[in-house]
């Protein structure tokens, strides 16, 4: 969520909630006997107010899963989550007298809280910047779940173009009649030395397919921008003027592919940070319903 | 002195009498003399123009013996060397433009000119073909194929025409290498008034004017589908077939074949497509729409606690009509009568015809037919239901037939009539003229003066104005639809915008007394007139200014300025988390109706989801009148969609989809799933779409492309306009 002007009234409605907390603790921590903790009334009060923020905040992957109910917009609901999130911290402190507690529920609680927070944090800043950075350098940027679709299309593409060119069919090693495999449109007529040939089929058997059919590419030097831009000038000065152009096709298919890579990447950073969140969160919220009931009862 | 009753002369050397006034050819023919002939047929009058029937009389010059009377002691001579010889270079010159082999010869072998070429040895003419023919082919009649470069002009055609049919439609026009034949006013033939009876494709000795068979499509016929082809004689017994011309079914012979049907088969069903039309002989049919009245619905979604409560947090208006005043109580279909949305169920009988605009503009079929009782029909190709259409006895049966049980249901379906009396509905009746109008034909110039209103019958309709940087398509209009009103009522009394038939169209027409009197009889049917002529107005206003307005710029040109809503997603706000797509999913029931890619400009993504275009494409072909739009803005797919996919097909974006859901149980036919067509409907029973509501991030926007655009481009980047605040759009909240 990009973090901007719109969210001024949650801000200052935070910060304003988050003072007036701040004025009410002073004067009751000073003159309350054995110091402000949990189990007086200012106390009592301040775990509710904390604890139902926190509900709240957590009630929001709810309202995800419900999106066409008219209870609200939901980025509305986002903006609560973020803020009254956030505020439930020192709230839940203000509630503890800015101690951890003393049993070891209490101790636990806090420290997956201040996980929570801080990857909640981190969350938000990555999504504030991350959309951008992945607009900006993932201009072929596809829908995540059709990533493993068109990274296998182009490698059938690649695969297309080299056997136009070689007359050999990438995928079974066939020699086989081109333009056939090119569905009848035969893309070039050039003639090849052999050992010219074997260069670009090389460099595609080694370098190239490798790339194109694994996810990451990892161990490929293709995968460097820089080095794939090397490598396919110099696989033009091996070969004819006349098929540059397909090998100025399979270069733009090299990049093609990295940037689905990179998509895939942000994308992980994008969302891998939930893993964390998400289910910490909910054991907090459970950790913090048993708290509410011991406290309360014993 | 009285002139002879008979002379004798001398053709080739054999003496022969023959009665005063015969003509040298005549003369000749009677007494087995062949003169070999382009110009001249027996059943017409001479006019002498080929000049390859020359004989020699012994005068300066030869004479053309089809004209020239024969006269006492002439002598005559048909086939010296040196007439061989004329005829020979005459023919050679005709050659010389000729396409050889011509389509006559090509599919006949029976090209005159090219026989008698043969005959005279004519090879490789020695003469220059001219450079540039004078007309091009002309393939706009259905079942005749015009072939100017076979032309040898020999009037024959003409002569046929006038002479023996009484349709003058063809005449000559031009001079020299420009001269031709042509059809009323040069129009095309299938744009004249040319009824097709064949009578000028019969005579035409070369392959000008040559049979165009319905190439690739074959009734199929045998025991197996209880189909027999017809013979020329027994159709001609049928009064529906008086006045074709035999010839013509003879030559096309397999293009009608009867069809019997025993109660309860299926002669037909809805969503399939087809090329061929019915006609009742005996027997009645049942029409409908088998295919459930349904959105893309789940059944059983309210059982259960969570569902109900579900239900009461996102309520779902069903078949929300009402609140537009639209009142359609009828499915348009493609038959002589509608069917009624509560009980879409209606009987055809003998002498009515079915499957027009299958037949001719080859649409899917809108019903499904199913035989009362025992039925036997007959069904043509295109080619014969053209020429029966064009038949006057045809054509009068048809139209009474629409007067006496169709005209009513048809006013009465359209609701700003839903006031008419029954005595002014039968006033009217005798007084409407039906007329047919071929695609591409202009039914109203705008500029013209207004004398009258029309309903549309059958086909679609382009409704467009002319503007500086050229034409604008304001609408499209279907059965049900009508137009007309607003130059009728307005002051200056001229057409306002051009209409034009995109394809085989039929409409009613209400001359404007008739207009006059019904408004001035019925004032809540002037007023709804008046009302929609109003929002007529306003509408090709507004647009009309939004296109001045709009800067021009590659990108726009991709469609995105013919769209009056946008799905944009700010991918500088936007996670890729696909709430968007879920909201939409679970607002149908499972099933998005927007995908998260598509074109992309700066920041920008525009989604991939219906964009409610002002010229909507998706519209036309509908065989049952399901897409629409409504109040002017969203396009929506009614429930008696038949998912014949022509919709799908017509989107040149993508955004329309089909759809299967199972079939509910007992439906007629042998389908267990059936399809419909889905696309984005912005929400209309929300008060905003679900996509843009649900998003977490306020990346999802409904934008209006010419404010958005207009100030991108004009150079001040403006946060996406939200849908509810965008001018010219519902404020909905």
């Amino acid at each position: 969520m990009l973090i901007d002007r719109t969210h001024r009234q949650w801000l200052w409605g935070s910060v304003i909630g988050l003072a007036i907390s701040v004025v009410i603790y002073i004067p009751y921590a000073h003159f309350t006997i054995g110091g402000a903790r949990g189990g007086t009334m200012i106390g009592i009060l301040y775990g509710i107010v904390g604890f139902g923020f926190m509900v709240f905040a957590g009630l929001l992957s709810l309202r995800k899963r419900f999106p066409v109910w008219r209870m609200g917009r939901t980025s509305t609901w986002m903006r609560g989550h973020l803020w009254l999130g956030l505020i439930s911290y020192p709230i839940i402190f203000l509630h503890s007298g800015f101690s951890f507690g003393k049993g070891a529920l209490t101790w636990w609680m806090m420290v997956i809280f201040t996980i929570v927070i801080v990857s909640g944090i981190v969350g938000a800043i990555i999504q504030h910047y991350l959309p951008k950075v992945m607009t900006r350098e993932v201009p072929y940027e596809t829908i995540y779940a059709e990533i493993p679709v068109i990274r296998s299309q182009l490698l059938d593409e690649a695969d297309v173009k080299v056997a136009e060119v070689t007359g050999v069919s990438m995928s079974t090693g066939a020699v086989t009649n081109a333009a056939e495999d090119a569905g009848g449109v035969i893309v070039t007529l050039v003639q090849m030395e052999e050992d010219v040939r074997n260069e670009l089929t090389r460099f595609y058997d080694n370098d190239l397919r490798p790339f194109l059919e694994q996810p990451g590419g990892k161990g490929c030097e293709i995968a460097n921008r820089s080095l794939s831009v090397a490598k396919f000038a110099n696989l033009k000065t091996l070969l004819p003027d006349e098929i540059h152009p397909v090998i100025a096709d399979l270069e733009s298919i090299c990049e093609e592919k990295r940037q689905l890579d990179h998509q895939i990447v942000l994308h992980r950073i994008l969302h891998g940070w939930l893993f964390i969140h998400a289910p910490l969160s909910l054991a907090l919220l459970l950790m913090g319903a048993i708290h509410a009931v011991i406290a309360l009862t014993y | 002195m009285a002139p002879p009753k008979e002379i004798t002369l001398t053709i080739d050397e054999q003496k022969v009498t023959v009665p005063a006034g015969t003509t040298i050819f005549d003369a000749a023919r009677m007494n087995g003399i062949p003169i070999p002939t382009l110009c001249h047929q027996q059943n017409e009058t001479p006019v002498g123009v080929c000049r390859v029937c020359v004989v020699d009389v012994g005068a300066r010059v030869y004479t053309a013996a089809c004209i020239r009377e024969a006269e006492n002691n002439m002598v005559v001579k048909t086939n010296s060397d040196k007439v061989r010889g004329a005829r020979k270079t005459l023919v050679e010159l005709l050659m010389a433009d000729h396409p050889s082999p011509c389509a006559r010869e090509q599919q006949s072998g029976d090209c005159e000119l090219e026989t008698l070429a043969k005959s005279y040895s004519v090879g490789t003419p020695r003469f220059a073909k001219r450079l540039t023919p004078s007309h091009q082919k002309d393939e706009s009649s259905l079942s005749i194929m015009v072939d100017h470069s076979a032309c040898i002009l020999c009037d024959r055609c003409i002569r046929g025409c006038s002479e023996i049919r009484h349709n003058f439609v063809i005449a000559r026009q031009g001079k020299g290498y420009a001269a031709a034949i042509s059809f009323d006013a040069d129009m095309p033939m299938g744009s004249s008034s040319c009824v097709s009876c064949g009578e000028c494709m019969v005579s035409c000795p070369t392959g000008a004017l040559t049979n165009k068979k319905v190439l690739g499509q074959k009734l199929e016929q045998g025991a197996t589908l209880s189909g027999i082809s017809v013979e020329a004689q027994e159709l001609l017994e049928l009064p529906v077939f008086k006045g074709v011309s035999g010839t013509f079914l003879e030559l096309n012979k397999g293009a009608v074949v009867k069809r019997t049907y025993r109660k309860g088969e299926v002669i037909c069903h809805e969503g399939d497509y087809g090329s061929t039309a019915f006609y009742l002989v005996e027997g009645s049919v049942d029409i409908f729409i088998s295919t459930p009245r349904a959105h893309v619905d789940t059944e059983g979604s309210q059982e259960g606690f969570l569902s109900k409560l579900a239900s009461k947090l996102k309520p779902r208006k069903e078949h929300q009509r009402e609140e537009e005043n639209t009142g359609r109580k009828f499915i348009y279909i493609d038959a002589p009568v509608d069917l009624e949305y509560d009980h879409p169920v209606a009987k055809l009988h003998a002498g009515d015809l079915f499957g027009e605009m299958t037949c001719m503009n080859f649409y899917p079929r809108s019903a499904t037919v199913v035989a009362a009782e025992d039925v036997v029909c007959l069904e043509m190709l295109r080619n014969v239901l053209d020429v029966l259409q064009k038949n006057k006895t045809f054509r009068a049966k048809l139209d009474a037939n629409y007067r006496a049980r169709a005209l009513e249901t048809h006013l009465k379906s359209v609701p700003v009539f839903a006031s008419l009396t029954q005595d002014f509905i039968d006033h009217l009746r005798d007084r409407v003229e039906l007329q047919r109008f071929a695609p591409g034909q202009v039914i109203c110039h705008q500029g013209d003066p207004a004398d009258s209103f029309y309903l549309v019958r059958i086909g679609f309709i382009k409704v467009s104005e002319d503007h500086p940087g050229g034409e604008l398509v304001l609408s499209y209009l279907a059965r049900g639809n009508y137009f007309g009103e607003i130059g009728l009522l307005s002051d200056e009394g001229r057409r306002t915008a051009t209409c034009t038939a995109l394809d085989h169209v039929e409409v009613v027409k209400i001359h404007r007394e008739d207009f006059r009197e019904m408004v001035g009889r019925f004032p809540q049917v002037r007023a709804s007139l008046e009302a929609v002529a109003r929002d007529r107005i306003e509408e090709n206003r507004s647009r009309m200014h939004n296109l001045q307005s709009m800067p021009v710029d590659d990108f726009l040109k991709q469609g995105l300025m013919d769209a009056q809503s946008l799905l944009v997603l700010d991918l500088d706000r936007c996670t890729r988390c696909d709430q968007c797509v879920k909201a939409c999913a679970d607002a149908h029931d499972g099933i998005t109706r927007l995908i998260r890619d598509g074109l992309r400009f700066e920041n920008y993504l525009v989604a991939t989801s219906c964009r409610q275009c002002r010229d909507p494409l998706c519209m036309v072909g509908c065989p049952v009148g399901s897409i629409r739009r409504r109040n002017s803005l969203e396009v929506i797919i009614e429930d008696w969609c038949v998912g014949c996919g022509l919709c799908a097909n017509n989107c040149p974006y993508g955004n329309i989809n089909l759809h299967e859901f199972p079939a509910p149980a007992g439906s007629v036919g042998h389908k267990a799933t059936v399809k419909k067509a889905t696309s984005c409907n912005l929400c209309y029973d929300h008060p905003e779409p679900s996509c843009v509501y649900a998003c977490p991030h306020d990346a999802a926007h409904r934008i209006n492309p010419p404010e958005f655009f207009g100030q991108m481009l004009g150079g001040k980047k403006i946060e996406a306009v939200p849908y509810s605040m965008a001018p010219g759009m519902m404020d909905r909240r």
